[in-house]
């Protein structure tokens, strides 16, 4: 088994590299959890919107959680939640703007969602120290939001003949941003790689692809290829940015005055 | 506060948070054994939500005592908990009570992750008579 790694023990590159995972990971579960939030009233059900409150919550649990890990640098993660501009984040493109529809939402639960815990899982199977001992928590709640997104694209997948292309065109046209998010093919993610911190990019998407080929095949979806088009390895994302609302939100800035951290 | 008289065990009407109304007064002397007596405290530290004692319900994960610093391990049911902040603070309060108490350093922990497996047998009995199942 190979030996964990403690945050003093990177040297400034590799630790600019997993403070680069860890704001990926945090930015995009904020984004999401605000994405979520837009449905809480307004799903198809009660119990639907009661289901995107929780995941929105557990989003935004894990979020802190992860912030709170750049302390591990001496970094205090209150700015980084709370003055960051839009441009600095770098949360998954596939959030940068709101859900359309029902099926917009289940399509990020079923492809950004489990994007996410393909990533978090990896993380915390590798030699990161910090990473093993915080995400076992957030994987094992994350194990709901997996359900959720299984029980509706089958339900959407069966029923007419609309809710299938519906769900479908909504997998199709996130996936293929979402998968480069979460397998970055750069000079950090082979060093991260390298490190054993986290898998190479072709093992994220063949985990990706044996964990839920099978989810949207029931949709009619195939897994694409991850399109790296105008990918900023200096973020750690595609091109673009969330919107200022969303930031807005993630900052609390209507809340600011009210601040007691 | 006024007093619920809906049936509910006799703890759950003076609920307060931490159960602050049932605390202990603060021992007279030194405890010979302080890791006991801090458990003990702890003990009487109530759930914000569920009035069961924060021991019972499998939160605290160890307790050391040094030169009158008491360290605490502590983990939540859920990464989402609305009562972490009520939590700390209870925890923190229960425990400066006591004069031999210099501070207290809360440690955070999330591994192992808490399930309803480390809710005591005492726990689970307390829940059962709050209509509360636990496999």
């Amino acid at each position: 088994m190979s030996v964990p790694l403690q945050p003093a023990d990177l040297d400034d590159t590799l630790r600019a590299d997993v403070r680069r995972l860890l704001l990926a990971l945090a930015d995009t579960k904020r984004i999401l959890g605000i994405r979520y939030s837009d449905w809480l009233l307004g799903a198809p059900s009660l119990e639907a919107g009661i289901a995107a409150s929780g995941m929105a919550q557990d989003e935004w649990g894990h979020a802190r959680l992860l912030y709170a890990l750049l302390k591990d640098f001496g970094e205090d993660p209150v700015p980084v939640e709370h003055d960051r501009e839009p441009e600095a984040y770098v949360s998954c493109d596939a959030l940068d703007v709101p859900a359309e529809d029902w099926a917009d939402v289940v399509a990020l639960i079923a492809v950004v969602d489990s994007a996410l815990t393909v990533v978090l899982e990896a993380f915390s199977e590798g030699r990161y120290a910090p990473a093993g001992a915080r995400a076992g928590k957030m994987i094992a709640e994350e194990a709901f939001h997996g359900d959720m997104a299984r029980a509706w694209v089958r339900s959407l997948a069966g029923g007419t003949s609309e809710s299938r292309a519906r769900i479908a065109d909504a997998c199709n046209s996130r996936l293929p941003r979402t998968l480069a998010w979460m397998a970055p093919d750069d000079d950090a993610a082979a060093r991260l790689a390298e490190a054993g911190i986290m898998p190479t990019t072709d093992e994220l998407l063949e985990r990706f692809a044996d964990r839920h080929a099978n989810m949207f095949a029931a949709a009619g979806v195939q897994v694409p290829a991850p399109n790296r088009e105008g990918w900023d390895a200096a973020r750690g994302r595609g091109p673009g940015h969330p919107g200022l609302e969303a930031v807005e939100r993630a900052r609390g800035d209507l809340n600011r005055e009210l601040f007691v951290e | 506060m006024p007093v619920l008289d809906v049936g509910l065990p006799a703890h759950v009407s003076v609920h307060k948070s931490g159960g602050r109304d049932l605390w202990s007064e603060p021992m007279a002397a030194a405890p010979e054994d302080p890791v006991a007596a801090a458990w003990a405290c702890l003990h009487e530290v109530l759930d914000p939500e569920i009035p069961i004692s924060l021991v019972d319900l499998g939160l605290i994960y160890g307790v050391a005592v040094e030169n009158g610093v008491v360290r605490v391990d502590l983990t939540f049911t859920a990464t989402a908990c609305p009562c972490m902040e009520f939590i700390r603070e209870d925890v923190t309060d229960r425990l400066s009570q006591e004069s031999w108490v210099q501070s207290v350093d809360i440690h955070e922990v999330w591994d192992p992750s808490w399930t309803t497996d480390r809710i005591t047998e005492e726990g689970r009995a307390l829940l059962r008579t709050l209509g509360v199942g636990v496999a």
